[in-house]
Order: C-alpha cells, then sequence, then structure tokens
C-alpha cells in the first residue's frame, strides 16, 4: 500500500503492479509519438482512421454514456432505487471522458492546434458539433462530479454550492451527450458510397444513441459487480435489475430499429444470402450484441422472472460486446472494401490504446479508493456524517 | 467568377510536364521508387498533388489502346471534405479552388474519410503533418494565370476558363465528335466538379472512381444538423418538464412523510 | 476552509460567480468573432519557367517536354532536374519531325526513334541515356567471361572532348588504350565491319541496280527473292530504321537489309572469331562503343541474335550493351585512367583492320562516299578514279545533298543523302509521291541519317554547346576526313585484308547463305501503332 497522507492511500496488488506497468509505457510512448509523428502507426492514406478512433474515441465516448443515462434516470425520472450506481457511474463517465481527450489528443495530427475549434468554427461539420458538445459536456461532468471531489478534499461549501446546479447539470448533461452520442454517428453519414451498406444509413444518430443509452446502464452494471469484489459492497437488488430491465428495453428499440432500417435499405436479405467478412461480422455484432441479451432479457421478462446477478452482468457483457463490435464494424469493417487495401494496428498503436486504458482503470482505483464513491461500504465510511451535513445523500450522491 | 478546367484525355500522351510544374510549383520532393508521378504505379500521395495514371484499356475493337489520365483533387462546387472540416480549414474559394489553410488544422482526418474520390493525403511522417491535395494553384488564379500544371502542357490537353464556359466547350467536343464517350466527368459527380473530363474511352477504365453518386455530400449531414437547433429546444423543454413533475413529486412525498413522522424537514 | 462565522474565508460566492460570467463571456466573444485567422493558405509561391508565367496566353511552339516511355531502352529522363523549358519539343518536333507528327490519342506506343537529340538539348541532362557501364564493369569483373568491344568511327573523334580535348581530337589510339587498359579481352574496331557491310551493302546495291536495268524481278543467290526497289536505303541508323518502319513503312522494301556495323560484328564475334579462338561464345559479353543512344534499342531488337540462332541459344544476342561516347569517358573516368597521358594502341586482328572509307562512315555522306568508292569498283571491276577519294557534292552540313556521278559501262549512278530525320521526309515524301505517280526513281541509292551531322552528331556523343553547334560538328566532321586522307593506308573497302580474310575464311561471298544468316537482316512494320500525319 502506498500512503501519501492520513486520508489518501493506494493500495498494491499484482493486478495494479501491471496497471502501472503499461502505463508507464504509455506516457514513454506517447511522449516518442508527439516527437516523431503518427508513422509510428499502420494508419496510412487508405486508413486514416484506425484503432484509436473506434477505442479510444467512439468506444470511450459510448461507454462512458453511463453517466448522463444514471443521472437522468435518478435525477429527471426520479427512479431513487439506482442511488447507489449514479456516483460511480458520474466518476466512470467523468474518467472517461478524460481519456478520450487525452487519447484524442496522441490521435490528432497536428494535436497542439487542439483549441482551434474553439475560436474557428467549421459549423457545417458534425465532429465541431461532437467537438463542442464533449468539450461542454466534460465541463458539466467535472461540475457533476465536483460535489464528490471537493467532498471528498474536505471542501464542503464549495461542494454545496455545486450540488445546487444538479438539475441545470443533468438537463444540460443529457441534452449534450443526446448530440454528441449521435453526432458520432451522423458522421458517417458523409460516408455514404464509402462505407458498407450495412451499416451506412441515415438512421445512424438514432442507432448510435439508443445503443449509448443501452450500453451506459451494462456498464454501469459491471463495473458494479467488478468494483463489488474489491471494495466489498453489495449487489443492489433494486438498482440492477431495474437497470438490467432499461438496457433491455432499449436494446430492444435498437435492434428493432436497426432490422427496420436494413429491410427498408435492401440489406437484410444480403445477411442470408451473402458470405463475406462484413455480413459475417455484421451478423456476429447483431448476434452477440442483440439478439442474445434480448433472448435471455425477454425470456426473463415474460415469464416474471428475477434476473440474479450472473444473468445481469453476463446480459451486460453481451450488450457491451455488441456496441464494441457495432463501432469496429462502422470504423473498420464497413470501411475495408473501399479502402482497398488491409489495416491492422501497430504494436505501439495497441499499446498506446493499453496503456492509456490501463491509466484510465488506475485514476477510477485510486479516485474509488480516496473519495468515498463506493459509501457505506467503503474507505470513506468514517465520513459519513459529514457527506449527510453537506447535503450530500448517503449513497455520495447530491440531494436536492 | 469560378474557374474550371477541361482536360481531354485523347490528348494526353503521358509525358508528366504537368506532374513537374506541380513539383516546381508547390516545393514538393520526389520518390520515383515508391511514389512514381507518371505511369501504371502513379498514385497521388503526400508529395504528388498531380499525377498521371497509364491505362491499358481495350478500345470498342477489342484492340489494346494506351490512355493517360491526370488525377488530382477535383474541386468539388460543395465539397464533402469542406463541409467535414471541424476548423473550416477547407474552404471552397470563390474563384473554384478548395484551399487548405494548414494553420486551422489540428489533424483529425476527417476530410480524409469525408471525400468520396480519397484525394485528401496525409504527411505521416512528419512530426507536424499537413493534410496534402492540390491546391488549383490558388496564388496564381489570383494573379488571373492558369494552374501550372495546365501552363505547361504540350498538347493543350487542358483547357481554362470560366466554369460556364468551360461547360459549354465540353458539350460541344462530345456533341462533334462521336469518339468520345457521351459523359463528362465531373459534370454531375458529387453535385459538379471544377475539374472536368472527357473520353473516348470509358472513365471507370481510366481509374475513375465510377460509383460517386451526383448528390453533393454535405447535403446528407446537413438534412441532420439543421434538425439540430430544434431537437436542442424540444429535448430541454422535454427533460425540464418531467424534471420539475419529478421535484415536485419528491417535495410532495418529504413533505407527507415529515408530517407524518412530524420531524424536521 | 471554513471560518467560524460561516463566511468562506477566500473567495466570497458573488465574487466567484462574477469571475466564471466574465470569462465565460469572454470566451464565447472569442469564439463567436471566430478570432483565430485563417493563416497562409497550402500551395506553392514557386516557380515554373517564364513561358508558363504569362496569364492564360503562353508561346505555343515551346512548352511541356517529349513524353518518354519509362520502358525506353535508350533514353531516361531524371524529373528532378527537368526545368520544363521545352528544348526537347524543339528537337524532337522541328528538327528530327517525330513529336508532333503523329496524330492524338496515342494508340498503344510512345512514338520514340531512340535517336537521343533530346539528350543533346536538355540544358539540364535530365535527359539522358540509359546507363549500362554497371552492367559492362560486372562483366569485366566476371573472370569467367570473355569481354569484346567495339568502337565506332564517331567515337575517335570525340571521346577526347570529355577529357578537356578539343571538338574533333583524334585520339583512337588512345581509346583503344585505355579499353585494353579496364581489361576488356577483345578490342576490335567497328571500321572492320563497315568495310564488310560497303562489300556487303554495295553487293546489294549493284543487284538492284542490275535487275532495273534488265527490268524484272531477280531471283537472288540460292533462293532468296532479291530486294529489288530502287532507291535503296542505307540502314546503319537505326534511329533511321525505326523512323521509317514508324512513318514510311510502305517504303521498308528500300531498306538494304544489311545489317549496321555494330551489328555485323557482334554476330561475327560469336562466331566467326569465337570459333578461330576456341572460345565458348556463350561465355561472351559482346559490349559496343557507340555515338548512338538507338544502338542499344538495336542491339535489342529481338531479330538481332542470329549468332545466338546459329549456335543454338537464341535467347543470345548478338551485342550484349551498347555504350555511349559519354558513357565510355564515365567508364574511363571511374577506372582513374589519365586518358590524355595514354600511348596510343593498337586495335586487335582478325576484326581490328579498318580503311579509309571505313572511318568516314561517322560523317554525313561517309556512307555514300565509301559505298561509291567499293561500288565502282564492284560495277567496272576497277578502283575509283581520284573524284571519289574527295567526292565533295556528299560531303557538309547541308541538309539534303544530292550527287550524280558517271559510272563506264553502267550509266549515271544518282545518290542522295539526308541528315536530320526532318531532312529525310523531304526525300520520303517525294519518293512516295513518285511512286504514286510511277515516275522512275530519281535515285539508286540514298544514305539516310538520323542525327544532324551523320554519327558524330550522335545522340550518344558529348555535350556542347546548346542548340548543339555546328562547329563542333565540322570540327568532328573534318578529323575523320583527314583520318581517311592521312592517316589510314587503304582508302577503300574491298581492300581490307581482314574483310578479304574472313570472306575467304568464313563468309564465302558477298550476300553467301552465311552472310545474308548473320549479317543481313528483316525489318518491322510499325505503322499500326500510331497514326501518322504531316504536321499542320
Amino acid at each position: 500500500m502506498i500512503r501519501i497522507n492520513s486520508n489518501i492511500t493506494f493500495r498494491m496488488t499484482g493486478f495494479r503492479k501491471v496497471l502501472m506497468f503499461f502505463s508507464a509505457m504509455f506516457f514513454v510512448l506517447v511522449a516518442y509519438r508527439f516527437a516523431v509523428g503518427l508513422s509510428i502507426t499502420n494508419l496510412s492514406d487508405a486508413w486514416p482512421w484506425g484503432l484509436w478512433t473506434v477505442i479510444d474515441v467512439k468506444l470511450g465516448i459510448a461507454l462512458a454514456a453511463g453517466g448522463f443515462t444514471t443521472a437522468g434516470i435518478y435525477y429527471v425520472l426520479g427512479i431513487k432505487k439506482i442511488e447507489s450506481v449514479v456516483k460511480p457511474a458520474l466518476l466512470t463517465a467523468w474518467l472517461g471522458y478524460c481519456m478520450v481527450a487525452l487519447g484524442l489528443l496522441v490521435d490528432l495530427g497536428r494535436w497542439y492546434g487542439f483549441w482551434h475549434p474553439i475560436v474557428s468554427w467549421g459549423h457545417h461539420s458534425v465532429m465541431f458539433e461532437l467537438y463542442m458538445c464533449v468539450l461542454l459536456y466534460t465541463v458539466v461532468l467535472t461540475a457533476e462530479f465536483a460535489p464528490i471531489f471537493f467532498d471528498g478534499i474536505g471542501f464542503k461549501r464549495t461542494a454545496k454550492f455545486f450540488v445546487r446546479l444538479t438539475g441545470f447539470l443533468v438537463i444540460a448533461g443529457i441534452v449534450l451527450s443526446t448530440m454528441h452520442q449521435s453526432s458520432l454517428g451522423s458522421m458517417y453519414v458523409l460516408m455514404a458510397g464509402r462505407l458498407d451498406r450495412l451499416w451506412w444509413t441515415m438512421a445512424l444518430p438514432i442507432l448510435y444513441f439508443s445503443s449509448a443509452v443501452a450500453v451506459g446502464p451494462a456498464v454501469v452494471t459491471c463495473e458494479s459487480a467488478l468494483s463489488g469484489k474489491a471494495y466489498k459492497h453489495e449487489w443492489d437488488n433494486e438498482a440492477m435489475p431495474f437497470l438490467a430491465k432499461w438496457s433491455g428495453y432499449v436494446l430492444s428499440f435498437y435492434f428493432v430499429a436497426r432490422i427496420v432500417d436494413l429491410i427498408v435499405r435492401d440489406q437484410f436479405t444480403r445477411l442470408f444470402t451473402t458470405f463475406d467478412a462484413q455480413t459475417f461480422m455484421c451478423l456476429l455484432e447483431l448476434i452477440i450484441g442483440s439478439v442474445l441479451p434480448l433472448l435471455f432479457f425477454w425470456s426473463y421478462n415474460v415469464s416474471g422472472k428475477f434476473m440474479d446477478k450472473r444473468m445481469a452482468v453476463r446480459n451486460a457483457i453481451f450488450i457491451i460486446l455488441g456496441v464494441v463490435l457495432n463501432r469496429t464494424n462502422v470504423v473498420i469493417t464497413g470501411m475495408w472494401k473501399s479502402a482497398g487495401t488491409s489495416y491492422f494496428p501497430s504494436l505501439q498503436e495497441i499499446l498506446i490504446t493499453v496503456g492509456l486504458t490501463s491509466f484510465g482503470i488506475l485514476i477510477y482505483l485510486f479516485i474509488a479508493e480516496n473519495f468515498g464513491v463506493f459509501t457505506p461500504h467503503g474507505h470513506g465510511a468514517e465520513d459519513e456524517d459529514v457527506s449527510v451535513r453537506s447535503g450530500v445523500g448517503a449513497g455520495g450522491v447530491p440531494t436536492t | 467568377m469560378s474557374k474550371a478546367i477541361l482536360v481531354d484525355v485523347t490528348k494526353c500522351y503521358g509525358c508528366g510536364a504537368c506532374t513537374v510544374a506541380c513539383k516546381l510549383w508547390n516545393g514538393k520532393k520526389y520518390d520515383d521508387a515508391k511514389k512514381p508521378t507518371v505511369g501504371e504505379n502513379a498514385q497521388l500521395a503526400d508529395i504528388n498533388w498531380t499525377v498521371v495514371s497509364k491505362h491499358r484499356v481495350a478500345d470498342a475493337s477489342g484492340k489494346t489502346v494506351w490512355r493517360f489520365a491526370k488525377k488530382q483533387c477535383l474541386h468539388c462546387k460543395e465539397p464533402a471534405c469542406a463541409s467535414s472540416c471541424l476548423v473550416g480549414a477547407l474552404r471552397k474559394t470563390e474563384g473554384g479552388p478548395v484551399v487548405y489553410y494548414p494553420d486551422l488544422c489540428v489533424g483529425c482526418r476527417y476530410c480524409m474519410i469525408a471525400c468520396p474520390f480519397g484525394i485528401p493525403k496525409y504527411e505521416w511522417d512528419k512530426s507536424f503533418p499537413e493534410v496534402s491535395k492540390c491546391q488549383m494553384c490558388s496564388g496564381r488564379l489570383a494573379k488571373n494565370e492558369a494552374p501550372a500544371c495546365v501552363s505547361v502542357c504540350p498538347n493543350s490537353a487542358m483547357k481554362f476558363g470560366d466554369s460556364e464556359q468551360i461547360l459549354k466547350d465540353a458539350r460541344a467536343a462530345i456533341a462533334s465528335d462521336k469518339r468520345y464517350v457521351k459523359h463528362i466527368y465531373g459534370e454531375k459527380e458529387a453535385g459538379g466538379t471544377a475539374w472536368m473530363y472527357i473520353s473516348d474511352q470509358p472513365f471507370d477504365k481510366l481509374g475513375f472512381k465510377a460509383t460517386v453518386k451526383n448528390r453533393p455530400l454535405p447535403e446528407y449531414t446537413w438534412k441532420i444538423i439543421n434538425k439540430i437547433p430544434a431537437a436542442l429546444v424540444v429535448w430541454s423543454g422535454i427533460l425540464t418538464g418531467v424534471y420539475m413533475i419529478t421535484k415536485r413529486r419528491d417535495a410532495v412525498k418529504s413533505s407527507k412523510n415529515s408530517e407524518g413522522k412530524g420531524g424536521k424537514p | 476552509m471554513e471560518k467560524s462565522n460561516g463566511k468562506t474565508g477566500v473567495v466570497s460566492r458573488r465574487t466567484f460567480l462574477k469571475g466564471v460570467t466574465g470569462a465565460g463571456l469572454t470566451g464565447a466573444a472569442a469564439a463567436l468573432t471566430g478570432c483565430k485567422s485563417t493563416g497562409k493558405p497550402a500551395g506553392g509561391t514557386g516557380w515554373t519557367p517564364q513561358q508558363y508565367n504569362v496569364p492564360e496566353n503562353w508561346p505555343v511552339q515551346v512548352r511541356g517536354r517529349v513524353p518518354i516511355d519509362p520502358e525506353n531502352p535508350s533514353i531516361v529522363r531524371d524529373d528532378k532536374k527537368c526545368i520544363l523549358c521545352g528544348q526537347c519539343i524543339e528537337a524532337c518536333s522541328k528538327v528530327q519531325s517525330v513529336q508532333g507528327y503523329y496524330e492524338l490519342p496515342i494508340k498503344d506506343d510512345i512514338t520514340c526513334v531512340n535517336c537521343g537529340q533530346c539528350t543533346l538539348w536538355c540544358p539540364t541532362a535530365a535527359i539522358s541515356e540509359r546507363d549500362d557501364v554497371d552492367r559492362v564493369i560486372a562483366a569485366l569483373n566476371d573472370k569467367n567471361l570473355h569481354v569484346v568491344v567495339q568502337t565506332a568511327p564517331a567515337t575517335r573523334v570525340a571521346v577526347g572532348e570529355e577529357f578537356g580535348l578539343p571538338p574533333g581530337s583524334i585520339i583512337e589510339g588512345k581509346m583503344v588504350a585505355a579499353l585494353k587498359k579496364m581489361g576488356f579481352d577483345g578490342v576490335f574496331d567497328t571500321n572492320f565491319t563497315a568495310d564488310l557491310t560497303i562489300m556487303e551493302e554495295g553487293t546489294e546495291l549493284v543487284a538492284r541496280v542490275k535487275n532495273a536495268l534488265s527490268g524484272g524481278h531477280g531471283r537472288g543467290e540460292e533462293g532468296h527473292h532479291a530486294p529489288t526497289a530502287l532507291p535503296q536505303f542505307t540502314s546503319c541508323s537505326p534511329g533511321w530504321v525505326k523512323f521509317c518502319e514508324y512513318f514510311y513503312p510502305d517504303l521498308l522494301e528500300h531498306m538494304s537489309t544489311c545489317k549496321s556495323p555494330q551489328q555485323m560484328l557482334g554476330a561475327l564475334a560469336k562466331t566467326y572469331y569465337a570459333k578461330k579462338k576456341g572460345i565458348d561464345p556463350a561465355k561472351m559479353v559482346s559490349v559496343s562503343i557507340m555515338p548512338c543512344t538507338a544502338k542499344k534499342f538495336e542491339a535489342a531488337r529481338p531479330e538481332m541474335n542470329s549468332a545466338g540462332v546459329k549456335n543454338g541459344n537464341p535467347k543470345m544476342m548478338d551485342v550484349d550493351y551498347a555504350l555511349t561516347t559519354r558513357e565510355l569517358a564515365r567508364m574511363i573516368k571511374l577506372f582513374r585512367i589519365d586518358f590524355t597521358a595514354l600511348k596510343d594502341r593498337q586495335y586487335d586482328n582478325i576484326m581490328g583492320e579498318g580503311t579509309g572509307a571505313a572511318v568516314i562512315f561517322g560523317n554525313t555522306g561517309g556512307v555514300m562516299e565509301a559505298a561509291i568508292r567499293s561500288g565502282y569498283f564492284l560495277l567496272t571491276g576497277q578502283n575509283p578514279p581520284e573524284l571519289l577519294y574527295n567526292l565533295e557534292p556528299v560531303r557538309g552540313l547541308q541538309g539534303v545533298k544530292k550527287a550524280a556521278l558517271n559510272v563506264p559501262g553502267v550509266g549515271e549512278l544518282r545518290v542522295a543523302i539526308a541528315h536530320g530525320l526532318g531532312n529525310a521526309r523531304v526525300l520520303l515524301d517525294q519518293l512516295r509521291e513518285d511512286k504514286k505517280n510511277h515516275r522512275e526513281p530519281r535515285f539508286h541509292f540514298i544514305e539516310f541519317m538520323s542525327c544532324p551531322g551523320g554519327c558524330i552528331g550522335g545522340g550518344g556523343q558529348p555535350r556542347t554547346a546548346l542548340p548543339p553547334s555546328n562547329a563542333v560538328r565540322q570540327a568532328r566532321l573534318d578529323s575523320l576526313y583527314t583520318m581517311d586522307a592521312k592517316m589510314y593506308k587503304k582508302r577503300l573497302s574491298h581492300e581490307n585484308k581482314e574483310v578479304q580474310q574472313i570472306y575467304a575464311e568464313f563468309l564465302g561471298k558477298p550476300n553467301s547463305k552465311l552472310a545474308h544468316e548473320l549479317l543481313h537482316t528483316t525489318y518491322t512494320d510499325r505503322g499500326s501503332h500510331l497514326t501518322a500525319k504531316k504536321k499542320a
């Protein structure tokens, strides 16, 4: 265990040591990348976007959708039973967006100009909208996470101030998230003719947004299960089934929308009559990401059975895998034919992605351990009374 | 008045003077081994803003003929690259060229994926990379000179002038000589481009992308973007409304509770 | 931190809010005004040659450059050196009448006769000959290979220029010495086969003339269908031959069936010489030093494998590498040989003897003069009179030259000479017209040279002024005539002892069956590869 002061500690395990190793490698490689440029990747004129776009940018943002969805469910819809997961979800989201920003910086060719879109507006560009919304949403998330942070380090009044902004922040967060989650899809609408028609559609924004809303709670579920083990906090039998149901219904909407879209654009029969890499990957994505979890979900739903932890986590994993496959398919599989050549990320590309993820996990673990994310069963239990006085609720969640 | 160029493929004999003029004017290096500028392996690249690709085509009678097709950015009337750029580093100018401003660029490379012709290339080997594509010698056009490539062609295979006139000339050429394929490449593709081609062999045999639709690509995106302001307002309104209802309900519930318990709220 | 009175110590909420709002408004203002200027646009402010910088109005003649097929065996271009001056177009179009004399679009060929005049006119030497020096050096370094070399007449009055000597310096002996020093196993003189060519071509001409006089189709020796068309064209200039194949394939029947001296020697080296010296032809490498870039093309012509066919290996070429005069100079410098300090040496025998008639092959009119000297002998059995040792009408730089001489017992022999392909067209168009009108041939024999001045002005010769200077051409011409008049003991091809020896021992007689197999060739109609046009 590393002890920084009386309040700040960091437990060392074998797994954490591995994470630190990859994080260190990340920083070394990133320094090198900033020095020599993008030649360390396998990106080329035929493949300007690759692994980093898929994982560091698209996937990072999709999986961080848990923040706005849980906040929305809790504050806007007023469903209080998911209280225990809101704070972890916000932390994941905030960290996720910070890692996305870092990953993006590494991917941008002229990274030192990252601030240019603020003062030079390309307002016809979907990416401009994406940039601004992500920027503003990261500010919103920081503000949403602020009460937990300030509370954790003892600035109670400041924490209280941010708590009062919660309603505004949550709504702003949902609106901004809607815009940029869908923009991640709209971005590919411009690729008409280049993106394989199994994925290209004018409905891309709707599909991306709904899959984000479905996967957000799924990520929260998995994360809850994982950190439950680490921080010995119980599986919340009120929150989790609700989230599982939420994901199930939203995923159903997504799946129906997706299939209808395929049929309307004459791509549905192609899935079963043509056999190539694209149809294979599309079927894989649909089966793993939608068909299987929906089968499980609806069988439980219809029979009125109760979805226990194992099943909820299993479904969540399928949904997450589905989103991973979908984002990969849009960026890579679907663009394969029009690129004309093949692409596989270089070792440095992979190590940077792995390193970035490791770094993100490390920070998450550090904050979780020190900032009362999982009260009252976690490290911050002693601060419970203080939290209540400052208007932060039992789960560490601001009450308004 | 917007300028355009008409390229007559039948007049090109592959001397590559245009590629040399482009390199001279824009100060680009040569890499004959990996990035040839003329021939069957000629490819646009970060250092090749224009190339002349050689094609062996079986003509109508089955005989093999050699055709040379000059390739460069087509300077679309409604460029997908310019619409995709989040900082406005690529802009369609009044004179016709789609110009790149490296000082604004952040290097996101969206333009490279957006272009239906796959034109923008990247300086992958540089620490401060730029997007690389033909600029239609915007500096020369400002002085009323033709682009460098057009000015050096020994066979006058390229004609430079006002877009309307150029289109008229293209139509007249096709109508007057039946060896030409009855199609002007660039007249309608991607909504129309400043560089147009006429040829006696089908364009898909000359390395031109025949699958590019006539609809300008920015239109697809615009259909989505122009709904954003309304969506913003409506969605915020709905969320705020629901939030208010939730707050009200919670307030009512907690006041009921406190009444019931008789304690402090 | 909290204070006991409840006020926050450091910053009041109001101030905080003011600060944030202020910062936010400033940022928004900056953003909305788009205060980031675009900066400079991409694209050059660079340089193109003067004539291309005039708005929409450029000099029509001097613009662009000639097309060069990357697979051209003779000519290569380095784009990095090209300044788009357009001089290659001047040479190819105005002087050689090749560029611009075919309709566009092209068919399946870049029309190039490989003459290399563009290499002489290019001011930066961006256009140059394809470099074969490394391959020759590799052959020399291979101890298993027997490397022989031949030198053309025109090289011996030009190579010195690459070492600082004045134009036309006669350095035949030094050149032979340098070749021997570099390790060539056999150093032969193309003059030898120049004399042989005179014998073969003269005999052919006599046959054509006799046929014309007797008014019928002739049957040649041993069943060959002998060529009969008059005038006969010389065929030693491969650039000229290809030009005729492209633009005047209908007149190919006039082309002498004789190979060029280079190719004759190549064929004989791998048969006659190999047999005589007991060398395995498969281990021989045959190199030539030529003033000519088209010789690289000629050596690679598929039919130039007579020795190979004779030896049972059709893949064996008669001449493996043809180097230009410039390449030889480069090679000599690579070997660090002090050229000007070399002591003269002699060519190797059985294929090293030449006469004055042979050495003037390098001049425009030289082939004609040599042919007339021996032709006179072949027709009359007598050696020619004094006049034919200094035949002024065929000498000099005038583009088209004509002469007529009386041959006792035969009649008037009318000859013409053209050098530079633009001048060739004059005679060729006239001949076409004559044939269409069934007119009697104006000439019996025409000498065509692709390059202005003849071989001494060849595309592989040292570069001089731009455009290439007539003064230099004249100096080289004069030197070859001097060698003929003053330095060579014999001045008649039929008196060449080695030539007599090869007929006696090997070939039999001129136009014999073996001579036809090794020393004669066929031509290719290339007319379908382009649509020829008269320049507008």
